[in-house]
């Protein structure tokens, strides 16, 4: 079998660790003994709808989205919307799950339009609040920052988030996941996230996939069974993964340390 | 809990203001404050106290800082920068002190403002004057963050600007935006004022754009470290001025190298202070040999890598913006002691081990190039923890080529609070033996995992042969939990110690 992965913007909008999404797919499809090509599609590449299984897009800052709105829009838009709603599997973190819903406006207040993947719609919480973004305590005052974990069906996933943007569902629209601990979508609703067909768009960072390996077999899945029809993945040795995970988890809980007052020379 | 807290206690004021009625009263018990904490914390053994005070005495009187800074007789230069403003930091304070100039400077890690106050509050008066003769100069190191409101408050002669990579973005979210903060703390600048800049750093080298103050641009020009492509870890691959595609015609690491931009014709500026030519000595140090406005300079370091080779021609740069001979620069970084984490020698039982501060993709990769330059298999530990002052965020490790480690380890040791994340990492990099077998590659290593850095550090130390090193490779706090118990154990010196025995020394 074999699976064609497309990377939008590896060069641009991969600035936080998402590469371990892409080394993680790579990885389990190797040893099931799937063929994996992986596309690099940068800015004036299109996407060929025939040919991707898989579309991955990671986080970028505000300028990487303005950078790259208009080639999603005009150049990769009608290749990506075909491949989503033909099942193609696709997973857009944080920079590209804003940019897959109708719109993203920006801390400056303009309005960056989006695929329209995802029947959301992205606010720069500076923009709801006013808030000049000229100081780094200011820009952090805007941001959810912190450690994410996230109830998946039957499953809990934890990764990381950084982001300025609130995101809101349109009605109907069918979250990733419920907040355990975090603030996901908006900090307003305890939603993250957002699912249409086989796309999933997220704030998790962390990269999502190695740590939560579910996750990525599940998008495996569904590219393969597009292609091929029902299959049934090799069942992998996740024990290192899970064990991540867990103590991931438990670090969420912990109590804060390492006051920079008190510490000496740290930081 | 981390980043601008502390720094957040002095209210701007300017230099030079005048002093309210009540001021003498305010900046003395400020001062007095200041000194008092500073001298509890090292008898009560809680360390060197090298940013409470300041914080403190902020508080007392937010003006302080700004008014110690005014009456430094020799004003006070301010060095900043992803990677390297410790090493840079140094090596200046060494050449001006060779100079005969009486360096104020901050430890290393201490260099938010508070870390600034405390260094000059310490050389005050009962009154909270400052009491210094009248060669002295301040020398700080500041945090990227900090930078406008330690220019704000300070109002430095000289600003030093090493690079810009992405780090800890869970306190900078973006590199652009502290691009950003730069860009307009640089635009205040005075004329009076010098800024040096990292020609290869499109976004710092940007930075002497349009400015009023004086630019002095530093780069490398040796083709011979040129790599073929960009590095994943290359944050600015754009024009800082029309955000079109920068064509490189030569990559250093990151995104450091000679660019060009094939929409607008911005370019990478010549550098006054260029090196022609780097021989690394792989882990024993490097050999520059650079051009300079007062003709060639050899500059010799026994700090290893292209990165320091390039920190010390920064500060090559901003110790001839001083009117410090560059041949001083020479001797001082000769004699430099190594900072914290920045391949520091320990030796126990016999056996060495080095340490390396890592902080960031770039920084990482870096090490890793320099540790793995050399021929032969290697012994490794690695540490990572996810404090305040580590990065909250675990996911740069992704960033990190630890695809460079196959078949390349005889013994991998994988410790700190996030070793688990780490272990998966260099699972996914096909390094560990119980995973994958990549026979053509060399063999592969079964890593050894214990989350206590100290228990780790000595389990490793044990399985390193006589005659080998052990390599560590840790993240800040991880790192420092470490040191602390090699300190206690007598091998090695707080840090703050040898600032205090590198000063005297050189007196």
């Amino acid at each position: 079998m074999k699976l064609v992965l497309g990377y939008l913007y590896p060069s641009v909008m991969s600035q936080y660790g998402d590469r371990g999404n892409v080394l993680t797919i790579q990885n389990r499809c190797e040893w099931r003994g799937i063929d994996l090509e992986v596309d690099a599609l940068e800015v004036g590449d299109r996407v060929d709808p025939d040919r991707v299984d898989l579309l991955l897009t990671g986080g970028g800052a505000d300028t990487h989205q303005r950078l790259v709105f208009e080639d999603l829009l005009h150049v990769k838009g009608d290749g990506i919307r075909q491949a989503v709603e033909d099942g193609a599997a696709a997973f857009a973190v944080c920079a590209g799950y804003q940019l897959w819903g109708h719109y993203y406006r920006t801390a400056g207040g303009e309005d960056l339009p989006g695929l329209g993947v995802f029947p959301a719609h992205t606010i720069h919480r500076a923009n709801q609040t006013g808030t000049l973004l000229d100081t780094i305590t200011k820009a952090g005052s805007t941001r959810a920052v912190g450690n994410l974990v996230v109830q998946w069906g039957s499953r809990v996933l934890v990764g990381f988030e950084n982001h300025g943007g609130r995101t809101y569902l349109d009605g109907g629209a069918q979250p990733f996941g419920r907040v355990l601990a975090g603030a996901g979508n908006n900090s307003e609703d305890g939603w993250e996230g957002c699912v249409y067909k086989n796309a999933i768009g997220t704030y998790m960072h962390g990269p999502a996939f190695p740590k939560n390996p579910a996750l990525a077999d599940h998008l495996i899945k569904a590219a393969l069974s597009r292609r091929y029809g029902s299959v049934t993945l090799d069942r992998l040795d996740d024990g290192q993964e899970n064990s991540a995970r867990q103590r991931a988890l438990e670090q969420v809980s912990r109590p804060g340390r390492w006051r920079r007052l008190w510490s000496d020379g740290v930081g | 809990m981390n980043g601008t807290g502390a720094a957040g206690g002095a209210r701007p004021a300017r230099a030079g203001q005048v002093t309210r009625l009540q001021g003498v009263p305010a900046r003395a018990a400020a001062a007095g404050a200041g000194k008092t904490l500073r001298f509890m914390s090292r008898a009560l053994g809680r360390g060197g106290g090298t940013t409470l005070p300041g914080h403190v005495a902020g508080r007392i009187d937010p003006g302080l800082v700004a008014s110690l800074a005014a009456s430094l007789p020799n004003g006070c230069v301010l060095v900043t920068g992803t990677n390297g403003k410790t090493t840079t930091t140094r090596i200046l304070a060494g050449a001006a002190r060779a100079a005969g100039l009486e360096v104020i400077t901050n430890p290393e890690g201490s260099n938010m403002l508070s870390g600034v106050a405390t260094s000059l509050l310490v050389r005050t008066n009962g009154l909270g004057f400052l009491d210094v003769p009248a060669s002295t100069i301040g020398i700080f190191e500041v945090d990227e963050g900090a930078l406008p409101s330690a220019i704000e408050a300070l109002s430095p002669r000289l600003v030093v600007i090493t690079n810009l990579f992405r780090d800890q973005l869970d306190r900078y979210f973006e590199v652009d935006f502290v691009a950003k903060l730069w860009e307009k703390a640089m635009s205040g600048l005075p004329p009076t004022t010098t800024v040096v800049l990292n020609a290869d750093d499109p976004q710092v080298a940007h930075l002497g754009d349009d400015i009023d103050a004086k630019v002095i641009h530093f780069g490398l020009e040796d083709r011979q470290w040129a790599r073929p492509a960009l590095e994943h870890a290359a944050d600015s691959r754009r024009c800082p001025k029309c955000n079109h595609d920068l064509l490189y015609d030569l990559s250093f690491y990151a995104h450091l190298g000679h660019y060009a931009c094939k929409e607008c014709g911005w370019r990478r500026p010549d550098p006054r202070f260029a090196a022609w030519k780097v021989k690394l000595n792989g882990v024993d140090g490097s050999l520059t040999q650079a051009t300079t406005p007062s003709g060639e300079r050899t500059i010799r370091l026994p700090l290893p890598g292209l990165y320091n080779a390039c920190n010390a021609l920064a500060a090559a740069a901003a110790a001839s913006c001083l009117g410090v001979d560059p041949d001083l620069v020479q001797v001082a970084a000769e004699g430099t002691v190594c900072a914290f984490g920045r391949f520091e020698r320990v030796s126990v039982g016999g056996k060495n081990a080095v340490l390396l501060l890592v902080k960031n993709p770039t920084g990482f990769n870096e090490s890793l190039r320099l540790v793995l330059s050399a021929e032969g298999p290697r012994y490794l530990l690695f540490g990572l923890n996810d404090n305040g002052p580590d990065g909250r965020d675990v996911s740069w490790i992704w960033d990190v080529e630890f695809e460079a480690c196959r078949g390349r380890l005889a013994y991998l040791a994988i410790s700190g609070q996030r070793a688990k994340d780490l272990a998966l990492r260099l699972k996914y990099a096909g390094v560990c033996a119980d995973y994958r077998s990549r026979p053509a590659e060399g063999p592969a290593v079964v890593p050894m995992l214990a989350e206590d850095m100290v228990r780790a550090f000595f389990r490793a130390i044990e399985q390193t042969p006589e005659g080998e090193t052990l390599y560590v490779l840790a993240s800040y706090t991880a790192l420092w939990t470490l040191r602390r118990e090699l300190v206690q154990r007598g091998h090695l010196a707080p840090f703050w110690r040898q600032v205090q025995a590198t000063r005297s020394v050189t007196r």
